[in-house]
């Protein structure tokens, strides 16, 4: 970009940012009141800061990752999944429903310039309620029954969203791994935007990035998360440095971030992340090689005793992190199927009874996961507060005579000459599984469960397609029956939403016609007609009325029980264990730990930026 | 062409009312091109032994199921990638029927590596003409008769398992069927095509022999591999395994005629200027009398000899986009496929068996390529 393009906002802003980097130095540029962490009271020890840290991704898209491993957010999880504040000081809740943010007074953004209550008056009366930035209205979150809040700005520092109900999903959704940004940094992204931006400019820089108008340019330039921008502002603790394509990423540490250890020194420890893009398949070989120092993604179970042989030669641990998944690869029988024949069989419970009790666990368990993985439901894993070792094995053991017995109480006694059962109406019955085709241990899981149920005189074949086709299948009710993850939150607090426990969402692949019905407020999909799903429902409408935690964890209770009964989704192995290689000279990373999205961030519920490089 | 009037003896042609020969020379003119052909192909030794290798592998294909001592997807979740057991003869110093070791597996906790020890004290016989594992015989009737089980509650792993704790020795007997029949079938639609084209623009040239040449020279200018993998990408995922192979078959005779069409278009040309092919014309044998009579038979040989040296190349093509995960599918298996695991690290570094389809690769392209080079050299009179 030559200086003739930049805009007159950001060539302030740099100036700004030499004068402050000359008259402050890196330890000025702490906030008034940053966060101060004890190290020491987490079992952890002070740094050096310092160094460069090398990891490797799969594709360059996923550089996001930084975003959620940085986990820089208003409020956040701790190790504990309590929620705790992070860039906001204090948080204010009264009566559930009027929430007061307090800022960091002197807090500013990556490019120096202030983080105010400016940047969240930006983002919700000129990205949230535009139009054209946002032609869906503001994002759920804001929304209680369809009702926006009341916006206030107290002071500089003080902010406050007033809504007529209560909206317990309001701060476990500003501590989720891919935040919403209900601020943004008003000072760059406002030469951009139409209201506040030099007219000539936009054009120019319209004309100059080939897109439809300043909607589109701000929403280019409006990347918050995918770290494809490397002039926008951030407040996480590493800024990306060179922009999108390119085989290396730099993201150097952010000289204003907030948070300071109990010697006084500025988090985060590591100067330099070095994000390297390789093929998925030579990352375990990279690994072994010792060219990464931290490194989960593109390594899986089946890796671990290669991983192992290479540790003395190349120098790193092979940590193992219970992935928090509610099971590692589960079967959703789609209840809103096209097929009027495989969708009453679908939504009988006896036949997904079947359908569970046909799996043979243990063998998948044995063959696949070194035996290592919980075989049985996906539900909420250990070591979440709602586990419950029963409500994992309820309906989960391998009874083939049981499952035999069911199917022909059903009346799908008759077979064909091939000895494979007949559906009702004269087919054979052929369930087609349908995968993104992404993993090859997806594949081998079902693979092992389409021989199992050739026991129930089942003809499960698997089809792997692409993960957006999967999509759009499932959602338009062609996919019988698919295969993806267990739910992604595995390791629930009373206080998450139970937001894939119920029918409120068309992204969980066993009721899509209902979530969407329910995500559109009943413009779209249909409506629940099923009693057990309509108890879910009205279960999480009583959780979102819940006056307290204890309200809210029986509301939990039920809901996974009735999952557990009901068989919604049918769960195989949990609990396995995602291996992250850890250089030896990475400190603080801890050693027992669990693997998770959504909560956990991956990396970033254990704060990265503590982590620190011990090279002697 | 003008109309001039021919003359024709209506008396049969007797050319030993002609010329008086002996035994020796009568049986040598008598002799079919064929005979000759054989005789020169047997005196190149290599050639031949590799022909018997190939004749009897592929005499192997139907009877696959009663080899393989196990069925393709017959799985021991006790025994995921076990070493191969060696069939023994001696224990204890004392010779034995042929038998193998037990072996069991244990998880070593500290390398996460699957240990398997052998058990020396208790030698576990072979049974031959035995029943073993139930497999259905060409997809048709259950069977469960094998040439060689192993004793009765034990494993006989010849080439060890695979990560799902699969014989691989028995797939590899499996994966034949589909890999040695796609390079004959591959060969067979291209050596129809590189005839069919290769013909018409041998005998008839002018610009016929030009489109038909330009055509070849544009489908030899693509790249091969990357048109392969574009075409075989290009298979609907929802294709059953059968149907997809044939495509894979098609797809690999339909980019491999034009190496044919070359040599038989150069026959033709250098034939047609026969005299034996002109006398033909000009008593008036149809185009298609004269090269299905006359012509063919005398580059049949040579074109046999082509046909061969070009099967090794489609079984490395379906080898290679296999190995791509853009070839044949799971349930089906072939040597291809079963190699595509071959690209994982911890298969080099401690489970080197699995590459064992290698082997068989190797041999079946290099046996085509000596059977190839004998039935050349056999086809050119000029050289033995």
């Amino acid at each position: 970009m030559g200086w003739s393009r930049l805009s007159p906002a950001a060539a302030m802003a740099l100036l700004w940012l030499c004068m402050t980097a000359l008259g402050a130095g890196a330890q000025g540029a702490l906030p008034d009141e940053p966060l101060r962490v004890t190290l020491a009271g987490k079992g952890r020890e002070p740094g050096r800061p310092g160094g460069e840290l090398r990891t490797i991704l799969p594709r360059d898209k996923d550089i996001r990752l930084l975003s959620a491993w940085g986990y820089a957010r208003l409020i956040g999880y701790d190790e504990r999944l309590d929620l705790v504040p992070d860039i906001a000081a204090r948080i204010e809740v009264e009566e559930g429903r009027i929430f007061t943010i307090h800022l960091r007074a002197g807090h500013r953004w990556s490019d120096g310039a202030p983080f105010t209550a400016e940047d969240f008056r930006y983002f919700w009366e000129d990205v949230a309620n535009d139009p054209l930035l946002s032609p869906a209205g503001p994002p759920d979150l804001m929304l209680v029954a369809g009702k926006p809040p009341r916006f206030e700005v107290i002071n500089e520092t003080t902010i406050r969203y007033t809504w007529d109900a209560p909206n317990p999903g309001f701060l476990p959704a500003l501590a989720q791994a891919r935040e919403p940004y209900i601020y943004r940094p008003a000072h760059y992204l406002k030469a951009f935007h139409a209201r506040y931006g030099d007219n000539a400019f936009i054009e120019e820089q319209v004309a100059a990035e080939k897109v439809s108008g300043w909607a589109a340019l701000h929403n280019r330039r409006d990347s918050m998360f995918a770290n494809d921008n490397p002039d926008l502002p951030t407040l996480q603790p590493w800024v990306v440095r060179n922009p999108m394509p390119a085989q290396r990423f730099t993201f150097e540490r952010n000289p204003y971030f907030h948070r300071v250890d109990e010697k006084g020194q500025q988090l985060p420890y590591i100067d330099r992340i070095l994000v390297d893009i390789a093929d998925p398949s030579l990352i375990p070989a990279k690994t072994v090689a010792g060219e990464t120092d931290l490194q989960a993604r593109g390594l899986s179970l089946r890796d671990v005793t290669a991983l192992k042989s290479g540790e003395a030669s190349a120098n790193y641990l092979t940590r193992l992190w219970p992935i928090a998944k509610g099971s590692q690869v589960a079967l959703y029988p789609n209840l809103n199927a096209n097929d009027p024949v495989w969708r009453s069989l679908m939504r009988d419970r006896r036949f997904r009874l079947a359908l569970s009790l046909g799996i043979d666990r243990a063998d998948i368990n044995a063959t696949l996961f070194f035996g290592l993985g919980t075989q049985g439901n996906n539900t909420a894993v250990m070591g979440s507060p709602l586990f419950d070792a029963d409500r994992v094995s309820r309906n989960a053991t391998f009874d083939p005579g049981k499952a035999n017995a069911l199917l022909d109480e059903m009346g799908l006694a008759a077979r064909d000459a091939s000895g494979f059962r007949l559906l009702p109406d004269g087919r054979t019955m052929e369930l087609l599984i349908e995968t993104a085709g992404e993993s090859e241990e997806e594949s081998d899981v079902l693979a092992l469960i389409a021989q199992s149920w050739a026991g129930l005189g089942l003809k499960a074949i698997l089809k792997p397609s692409e993960r957006s086709v999967l999509r759009n299948r499932v959602y338009a009710g062609e996919a019988v029956m698919s295969a993806w993850s267990g739910f992604d939150n595995g390791m629930p607090a009373p206080g998450m939403p139970p937001l894939e426990l119920a029918p409120l969402k068309q992204e969980t692949f066993c009721w899509p016609k209902w979530g969407q019905y329910a995500a559109t407020r009943g413009k779209s999909g249909e409506p629940v007609d099923l009693a057990p799903a309509q108890q879910l429902l009205d279960l999480f409408a009583e959780w979102e009325k819940a006056p307290d935690e204890a309200a809210r964890a029986r509301v939990w209770t039920r809901m996974l029980d009735l999952h557990a009964d009901e068989l919604f989704t049918i769960g195989t192995v949990m609990g396995v264990s995602q291996p992250v290689a850890v250089s030896k000279a990475l400190r603080n990373v801890p050693e027992k730990a669990w693997y998770g999205w959504d909560p956990g961030a991956q990396f970033g519920i254990y704060r990265m930026d503590e982590f620190w490089l011990d090279r002697n | 062409m003008s109309k001039a009037t021919r003359y024709l003896n209506e008396e049969p042609f007797e050319p030993r009312d002609t010329v008086a020969l002996s035994d020796a020379e009568l049986r040598a003119i008598e002799a079919s091109s064929w005979t000759g052909f054989w005789r020169r192909f047997a005196r190149h030794r290599l050639a031949f032994v590799s022909g018997l290798f190939l004749l009897a592998l592929y005499a192997m294909l139907p009877f696959v199921e009663l080899l393989a001592p196990y069925p393709p997807d017959w799985r021991d979740s006790a025994k995921v990638y076990a070493p191969p057991q060696s069939i023994r003869l001696f224990h204890d110093g004392a010779l034995h029927p042929p038998f193998v070791y037990g072996t069991a597996q244990s998880l070593n906790p500290e390398t996460f590596a699957r240990e398997f020890v052998e058990d020396r004290t208790q030698p576990q016989a072979l049974r031959f003409f035995c029943t073993g594992s139930t497999y259905r015989f060409w997809e048709l009737w259950e069977g469960s008769a094998h040439l060689v089980c192993p004793a009765k509650g034990a494993s006989l792993h010849l080439l060890g398992t695979d990560r799902l704790g699969r014989d691989i020795f028995s797939r590899i007997l499996y994966g034949a069927r589909v890999s040695l029949t796609i390079g004959i079938i591959g060969v067979a639609i291209s050596l129809v095509l590189g005839m069919a084209l290769g013909g018409l623009a041998g005998y008839f040239g002018g610009w016929t022999d030009t489109v038909i040449q330009r055509l070849i020279e544009l489908v030899r200018s693509l790249p091969e591999l990357p048109l392969w993998m574009a075409l075989s990408a290009a298979l609907p995922v929802t294709w059953p395994p059968l149907t997809v192979y044939l495509g894979i078959t098609i797809i690999l005779g339909l980019l491999d005629w034009p190496s044919l069409a070359r040599a038989v278009r150069a026959r033709f040309m250098t034939l047609r200027e026969e005299e034996f092919v002109l006398a033909a014309e000009l008593m008036g044998a149809s185009p298609a009398r004269v090269i299905g009579r006359h012509m063919l038979p005398n580059f049949a040989s040579h074109l046999i000899a082509n046909a061969t040296l070009a099967i090794p190349a489609m079984i490395l093509g379906e080898t290679a986009l296999s190995f791509l995960g853009l070839g044949i599918r799971e349930p089906m298996t072939s040597w291809g496929l079963m190699l595509d695991q071959a690209r994982r690290i911890e298969a080099i570094l401690f489970y080197p068996w699995i590459l064992a389809p290698m082997v068989p690769v190797i041999l079946t392209v290099l046996a085509f390529n000596f059977v190839g080079d004998g039935l050349r050299d056999a086809a050119d009179p000029h050289q033995g």
